[in-house]
């Protein structure tokens, strides 16, 4: 496996490229598994405890093996950094054709540290790397940035891809974004704000160069039957039409959105709880990143025929909003219309902010506000003027997004790291408690949502690495009921199927974290494995194309062993910073609050939380107690060394 | 880097001369415009295919996802859409070996298609306007190249995302091809068969008329 | 004799282009109530509802769950005024 990785050092100018050696793949796989060594490695040589927004942070990107290689699976690009608003791990991955084409050019991984001295761009073509003035850029929205690029660099030797940041990272707002290609987002963590605070405004790469397969006539062969299997999905096409939006239906009759700030977990307004966009918005199918046998995204143009209030946007064309915008939008913030529900979707992009810890920061200070609990000077404080916090009115929401983007109030200043620290600052600024009313998980990060009745989903968001997130457990097992899944990773066991009982829980995050890891490291997009668990396994058949690109050929078993190992580096990242067992949280309502409609009434997290994480735990090899890591489970993946970081760290359990 | 001939990959057979009579090609390649949905797919298989040593590179595939087609009685109405520019396979000779001052077409006898005989061209590139589909392509070495056709079993078809069998008989609308391998007959037929089947939208609009999908919320 | 409500949503409902009927079943078992779906909608719905050998239920990409919030399988008995939600299975990313 030929690889390159590209040391970017802002603060001298420096360019460095590095071979990465072939038994770097064999540990970590690529992708995120190597991302991880990369940013590991940076904090053994510089302090681990700095503040993220500064020139010490590591802002590593990177694309995994598999990625434009004819498998069709896709191409996620991840960005992985220490978080500026959680203060832990912070990794994040999107699609857009900006991965492949960083291959193209020929480098699959860049790590860049220190800080330019003002605002720049760095440029990558075909083996060739500089950084370049982007003082002409800065103050421009992500689309504009990536608009501006093309058109100043043309077309050869091909399109221009890109990563940029918009007005939210430039202001180093905590969960601010990175957008691919002006049109995916690396949402989590606040990437966007660790390349503000390097003045890193954008990275161009063009690229004519190509991706070595080790084994073309096997992945052709691989790629085939990969295709034959998806070709047998019937469901399949519903998902092509209508992407993640088929859980809008699905989710409104188990109960499982997130209403007015998790008050409720049904949608209100009967064109948001259906599946109507198909019908009146999608125009167009599309495919999110290349090299994908699914195509799920989608396009749309507003004429101003859909809706009443669609006629405020004609003219205006984006992306499909998926599930996690309507979650955000419909859910979070009770917006009814399809066309605003979209406008959120565009809008959030355009600035480069996460949609989860922005909605939820809002609807925050919304759920306050409906219980009486802000006086007309409160509201005068924190927005500087009188501000109508009305749910689902786009017109307050689309200011009170501004004032974060632009950290340009009270408002801003207090919740631009997310709904856990704003309420927290504001609890302690005002010396009233309202940490009931914000919702948030591992490390303060917000996801909408309900989690009550789920316990795998509960334990998702109180373990991620990366904070509250799904897309490194992903319950699926649970909240699809798969007893066929259940019996077949846990010995003819149903449980891991049944949502009445904590067993088998925790080991459901323990296993399909593994798998995701594999998936994040190969490259590749979760969703052709997630439409189908059973049938195309990252263990299994997904490790043949992986043999087949890089020559490593590995049995199932090793290559689940692969994922634990990068999972417990990243676990291992946290424990250095004073992660431990309370850490591995969630909020009052999700803990204590019973749900109170859907079709799983009456559920708290408490009932179960315990008993799963102490399953979790018992199934990773982590001490009990405290949540940490053991020399002799470390040894056993091979992590001898990070198990010696840890125990001068003070962050080893015995055993 | 030196390139191994183009037969060894894809057909692993000898090609006829220049100067034989050679009967058309029979089953030609199709794309249907603004159902394309750029995943490139199409592309990457087919510089794999071509590649002994490997490479996936879409700058040497002998197709091209065009962003920007002109605009023809077929497109979308909204503006939007892609296609995948295809080697037409033109009457035999077709016009890119008429072109040729070095003889450098050879006929495919399983196809009938014509090829690029790379150790005979001479890189004069008379070939590239000489298509009048502009599907000649330059590679960033400078070898020119043709669809072949892959000897019958077009990887490109195989690889599309958006169902290109043409046995699609009693599939849904959602099935449609986007890139197909067929005789010119069978082709006129589905067109026929659909004819407001021309994008998305009148997809959707067809169906909707034909009560296949429901409009109940 | 007992009856049996389907709701169907998304693309199931694309496929019968009603949002829910009623059966009546003979016996109360999953699979009757499979086979008249199928009988009725054809090999498109057969494709979605039922898994490539035929004899079991898709659990791919779907969710089928009963009044009490159960995914019901192929081999599950059914109560007489049950209603089965025929949906798909997916989540954000």
């Amino acid at each position: 496996m030929q690889s390159r990785l590209l040391h970017v050092n802002l603060t001298t100018g420096e360019l460095r490229v590095e071979e990465l050696p072939h038994a770097l793949f064999e540990r970590w796989i690529g992708g995120s598994g190597i991302n991880n060594w990369i940013m590991w490695e940076h904090f053994l040589k510089h302090d681990i405890h700095c503040d993220p927004r500064s020139p010490d942070n590591i802002f590593v990107f990177g694309v995994g093996p598999l990625a434009g290689t004819g498998s069709g699976s896709g191409i996620k690009g991840r960005i992985t950094f220490k978080s500026p608003c959680y203060g832990i791990f912070g990794d994040s991955a999107a699609g857009g054709k900006f991965p492949y084409m960083v291959r193209f050019a020929g480098f699959d991984h860049i790590a860049i540290t220190g800080k330019a001295p003002r605002p720049v761009y760095l440029y990558l073509c075909d083996g060739y790397a500089d950084i370049r003035d982007a003082t002409h850029l800065w103050g421009k929205n992500t689309a504009e940035t990536h608009t501006g690029l093309n058109t100043e660099l043309g077309d050869y030797p091909s399109h221009v891809h890109t990563l940029t940041i918009g007005q939210a990272g430039e202001h180093q707002v905590g969960i601010a974004a990175v957008v691919s290609d002006a049109s995916r987002i690396h949402a989590r963590g606040g990437g966007g704000c660790v390349m503000g605070s390097k003045n890193l405004k954008a990275i161009a790469v063009q690229g004519s160069g190509g991706v070595r397969v080790a084994n073309p006539a096997g992945m052709l062969k691989w790629s085939r039957e990969f295709r034959a299997s998806i070709d047998k999905n019937e469901a399949i096409y519903g998902f092509k039409r209508r992407g993640t939006l088929g859980a809008v239906e699905m989710y409104q009759h188990i109960g499982s959105h997130f209403w007015r700030n998790n008050q409720g977990n049904m949608f209100r307004g009967d064109e948001i709880r259906s599946d109507n966009w198909v019908k009146k918005f999608h125009k167009y199918s599309e495919v999110c990143s290349a090299d994908c046998f699914i195509a799920c995204d989608g396009r749309y143009k507003i004429d101003g025929s859909e809706s009443e209030k669609a006629k405020k946007y004609v003219g205006e064309t984006f992306r499909r909003p998926e599930y996690l915008t309507t979650g955000s939008a419909a859910g979070a913030l009770d917006i009814r219309d399809w066309a605003e529900v979209a406008h959120w979707g565009k809008v959030t992009n355009d600035y480069g902010i996460d949609n989860q810890d922005l909605s939820c920061a809002i609807s925050f200070i919304m759920e306050v506000h409906q219980h009486g609990l802000l006086s007309e000077r409160d509201i005068g404080e924190l927005f500087g003027h009188a501000q109508s916090l009305e749910w689902g009115n786009m017109e307050d929401i689309e200011t009170l997004m501004a004032d974060i983007v632009f950290r340009r109030n009270l408002f801003g200043e207090l919740f631009h790291d997310g709904p856990y620290w704003g309420a927290l600052r504001y609890s302690q600024r005002t010396g009233r408690n309202f940490m009931k009313y914000s919702i948030y998980g591992k490390g303060g990060a917000s996801f909408t949502e309900e989690m009550r009745p789920f316990p795998t989903w509960m334990n998702n968001m109180a373990v991620a690495s990366r904070g509250a997130d799904h897309l490194k457990g992903i319950g699926l097992i649970e909240k699809f009921q798969r007893r066929d899944l259940s019996k077949r990773y846990f010995n003819g066991r149903l449980e891991a199927a049944d949502l009445s009982t904590p067993v088998l829980k925790g080991a459901c995050t323990a296993l399909v974290e593994n798998q995701v890891a594999l998936i994040n490291s190969y490259g590749v997009c979760l969703f052709h494995w997630m439409l189908d668990p059973a049938g195309y396994a990252p263990e299994e058949h997904y490790g043949r194309a992986f043999a087949a690109v890089t020559g490593i050929d590995r049995t199932p078993a090793e290559l689940m062993r692969d994922g634990e190992r990068i999972c417990n580096l990243e676990k291992a990242f946290n424990s250095r910073l004073g992660l431990r067992r309370e850490h591995d949280t969630i909020c009052e309502r999700w803990m204590f609050e019973p749900t109170t409609e859907g079709m799983y009434p009456g559920r708290v997290a408490a009932d179960m939380f315990e008993t799963v994480l102490d399953e979790y735990y018992e199934w990773r090899g982590w001490e009990r107690e405290s949540g940490l890591q053991t020399a002799s489970r470390l040894e056993s993946l091979g992590l001898g060394d990070v198990a010696e970081v840890l125990a001068a760290d003070g962050a080893l359990a015995r055993g | 880097m030196p390139r191994t001939p183009q037969t060894e990959m894809v057909t692993g057979t000898v090609w006829y001369q220049p100067g034989d009579d050679i009967p058309d090609v029979d089953q030609k390649l199709y794309a249907l415009q603004n159902q394309c949905t750029d995943c490139n797919v199409c592309e990457v298989a087919c510089s794999l295919v071509h590649s002994p040593d490997g490479i996936v590179n879409p700058l040497l595939a002998r197709l091209k996802v065009n962003h920007a087609p002109q605009v023809g009685k077929r497109a979308s109405a909204h503006g939007l859409g892609f296609v995948a520019d295809i080697c037409h396979h033109c009457g035999n000779p077709p016009p890119c070996a008429e072109v040729c001052p070095a003889d450098a077409f050879y006929y495919d006898p399983k196809t009938n298609v014509a090829v690029i005989a790379q150790d005979k061209c001479i890189g004069c590139m008379e070939c590239v306007p000489g298509c009048p589909f502009d599907v000649i392509f330059v590679a960033p070495d400078g070898e020119l190249l043709k669809c072949d056709l892959c000897g019958g079993e077009p990887a490109c078809v195989e690889a599309c995302a958006t169902r290109p069998e043409m046995n699609n008989a009693g599939k849904q609308y959602n099935r449609a091809p986007v890139l197909f391998h067929a005789d010119s007959a069978t082709y006129r037929a589905v067109l026929q068969d659909k004819p407001e089947a021309r994008d998305e939208v009148g997809m959707m609009q067809a169906m909707l008329e034909k009560g296949m999908v429901s409009s109940a919320a | 004799m007992i009856t049996i409500h389907a709701q169907y949503q998304s693309r199931f409902r694309e496929i019968t282009r009603v949002p829910a009927e009623t059966f009546e079943l003979e016996h109360p078992l999953v699979s009757e109530l499979a086979a008249r779906i199928t009988g009725k909608y054809g090999p498109t719905m057969h494709a979605l509802l039922m898994d490539s050998d035929g004899e079991n239920l898709n659990t791919r990409g779907t969710l089928y769950l009963n009044s009490r919030g159960e995914r019901v399988y192929i081999e599950d008995p059914l109560h007489d005024g049950d209603t089965i939600y025929f949906m798909v299975g997916i989540a954000g990313g």
